[in-house]
């Protein structure tokens, strides 16, 4: 079944990153632009939902209607509450500053697991503080007190880039390894164990490289309903181009599509059935999928 | 030192005392006359701190909800630009806390940087937004409501907050002209120092470019004072640059540390206490600096 993508929105200054569905309207962030805005499908308008987000790049929706951003210009991960006011987290790992936070899962008990690269653009103010010695997928969690506190999960990562959890929550998709530094580019599945900690990994995908370079691989993933994997990966550089795969929980390759544009970003179901593929890219825009043949989860 | 005309100015072998270290990120210096110390905070280490010569260090505000520029108003009572308070707060001789700026129209303030108070009363401030972004200074609210970045005057009496000046990228420091008839602004992203003439209702005219920071060296334009023949010490590349009435680099006085900020003191006002990210120094000038004038004599 062929996917016939639409541009709905863009393109914007920059890539497109984050996506969330919100239930009735999808919410997405142009980075570099500093903005979140929404895209309501019912009149196709696209409004502001906020602004000053200062690069917010992964988007998820929390209870108590916040949302969640990965807060990348600034080191951190923030809610953008209901009421229009914007509270920081934590920001410490065992007191020392996080890395770059670039994509996000919530899971069922509020827990918020990202993904922690290293980046060279610089974050806003005096250049303080380093960055940590790893790059690692960190989860926030509260304490006894109700304050957020950061602990680390992976400890065998090096470029962690898209974070999801499987339906039942004890597996944790890891997307690692980026084009611009050495090592894999692969989709890993850690078993996530009853105290919250990680086991070892099995891989599910590999990308490879060809003579015109290093194949990107997954930069952001959705489950749909059955508790498949919906990643989109690739760039017109080197390998397949951009595409958006289905990957089974177990690694099988169910479907590939080719991406309507370069780099894309992230993909998140939407719409009043939950079968259209909503998609960012590096150029800039939103595209849109319907009638996939799938449905998102919840 | 890099050019004889600074030797008007200040000494080949002027002194170099450091005076605090240990700190994460110095700003704020202010002299009281009346007590004879020196005041200033560390914003990340969250403390208002206080220097008597002869006895040492103390600490006088912690936690200060990250202070960052002090002054004294008229009566000798302490003036903080409240970084990550969003206000403007002011320490009554009692030690009690009366907040004079919060709201604009109705809408949260940004992020009070530096403040000066002219001789009529009135205070006039900076309002960056960088409590809202930088790693390591986050206010509780991180959203920016205000669509610019401003200077602010609250009025003599205090009840009046009014827009001055909106229309800068980043303003940081302001010092008048030692007559009052020019507000010098500067701007840390654009890196200039701007002139505004002072209208009799404390208004400023049309902006004009005073002067154009060089230097390749680690600095930016921050903290910014003038001296009694209308000198401008400003921090930037590679320590305190010093630009004549007219606009123009008369030289620079090189630190061994990133300046953030200074200020005039000692009873003939010719020390130059300057705060660094990690430390405080004092050095000797020549002409003495405008003075933060209370009452009961300098």
């Amino acid at each position: 079944m062929k996917w016939q993508f639409e541009r709905v929105a863009g393109p914007f200054q920059g890539p497109t990153g984050g996506l969330a569905w919100e239930g009735e309207t999808l919410l997405f962030s142009v980075i570099n632009e500093g903005k979140i805005l929404r895209y309501d499908p019912r009149s196709g308008a696209v409004t502001e939902f906020r602004r000053y987000t200062n690069r917010t790049n992964g988007i998820a929706l929390g209870k108590h209607g916040g949302l969640y951003g990965c807060q990348e210009g600034s080191r951190r991960i923030i809610e953008f509450r209901p009421d229009g006011s914007t509270a920081p987290t934590a920001w410490l790992l065992d007191g020392r500053y996080h890395n770059f936070p670039n994509n996000l899962c919530v899971d069922r008990g509020g827990r918020i697991w990202f993904s922690d690269p290293h980046s060279q653009v610089r974050a806003s103010g005096p250049q303080i503080f380093p960055q940590l010695d790893h790059a690692s997928v960190l989860r926030l969690e509260r304490d006894e007190r109700h304050a957020w506190k950061i602990k680390r999960v992976t400890c065998d990562t090096a470029a962690p880039r898209a974070v999801l959890l499987s339906p039942d929550e004890r597996t944790l998709y890891v997307a690692e390894g980026d084009t611009g530094r050495d090592g894999p580019r692969e989709l890993r599945a850690y078993p996530v164990r009853d105290d919250g900690s990680v086991g070892a990994y099995a891989v599910l995908h590999t990308f490879g490289s060809d003579h015109r370079g290093a194949h990107r691989g997954i930069e952001g993933m959705c489950l749909d309903s059955e508790g498949n994997i919906v990643a989109c990966a690739g760039w017109k550089k080197s390998g397949v181009g951009p595409s958006i795969y289905v990957i089974s929980a177990s690694g099988t390759i169910l479907e590939t599509h080719p991406a309507p544009a370069d780099m894309p970003m992230r993909c998140a179901f939407g719409d009043a059935g939950l079968d259209s593929l909503y998609l960012t890219t590096g150029e800039g825009h939103l595209y849109r999928a319907q009638g996939t043949g799938r449905r998102g989860s919840r | 030192m890099e050019r004889p005309d600074i030797e008007r100015l200040i000494a080949r072998d002027a002194p170099m005392d450091r005076i605090a270290h240990g700190l994460t990120f110095g700003e704020g210096p202010l002299w009281s006359a009346r007590e004879k110390c020196f005041y200033w905070v560390d914003i990340v280490g969250d403390t208002i701190w206080r220097w008597k010569p002869g006895r040492g260090c103390e600490v006088f505000i912690r936690p200060s909800n990250k202070a960052n520029g002090l002054t004294f108003d008229r009566k000798g009572r302490l003036l903080v630009a409240g970084w990550s308070s969003r206000t403007v707060w002011r320490v009554e001789h009692d030690g009690s806390i009366t907040t004079l700026a919060a709201r604009y129209e109705g809408k949260k303030i940004n992020s009070p940087n530096d403040i000066v108070v002219k001789s009529d009363g009135a205070i006039y401030f900076t309002d960056s937004p960088g409590a809202l972004y930088n790693v390591g200074m986050q206010a509780e609210d991180l959203q920016q409501y205000l669509p610019f970045q401003g200077v602010f005057r609250i009025s003599p009496d205090g009840k009046q907050l009014s827009l001055v000046i909106e229309d800068f990228v980043y303003p940081n420091g302001l010092a008048f002209a030692p007559d009052e008839k020019a507000l010098y602004v500067n701007d840390s992203r654009l890196n200039v120092i701007r002139a505004f003439d002072v209208t009799a209702g404390g208004s400023v005219g049309a902006p004009r470019l005073f002067h154009k920071l060089e230097g390749s060296e680690e600095g930016v334009a921050d903290g910014m004072k003038v001296d009694t023949q209308g000198n401008v010490y400003c921090t930037g590349p590679g320590g305190v640059h010093v630009i004549d009435p007219a606009g123009k680099r008369v030289g620079r006085i090189k630190f061994p540390d990133h300046c953030t900020n200074m200020a005039w003191g000692d009873d003939d006002w010719r020390s130059l206490y300057v705060t660094t990210r990690t430390s405080v120094y004092r050095t000797r000038v020549k002409i003495p600096g405008v003075p933060v004038v209370t009452e009961g004599g300098a």
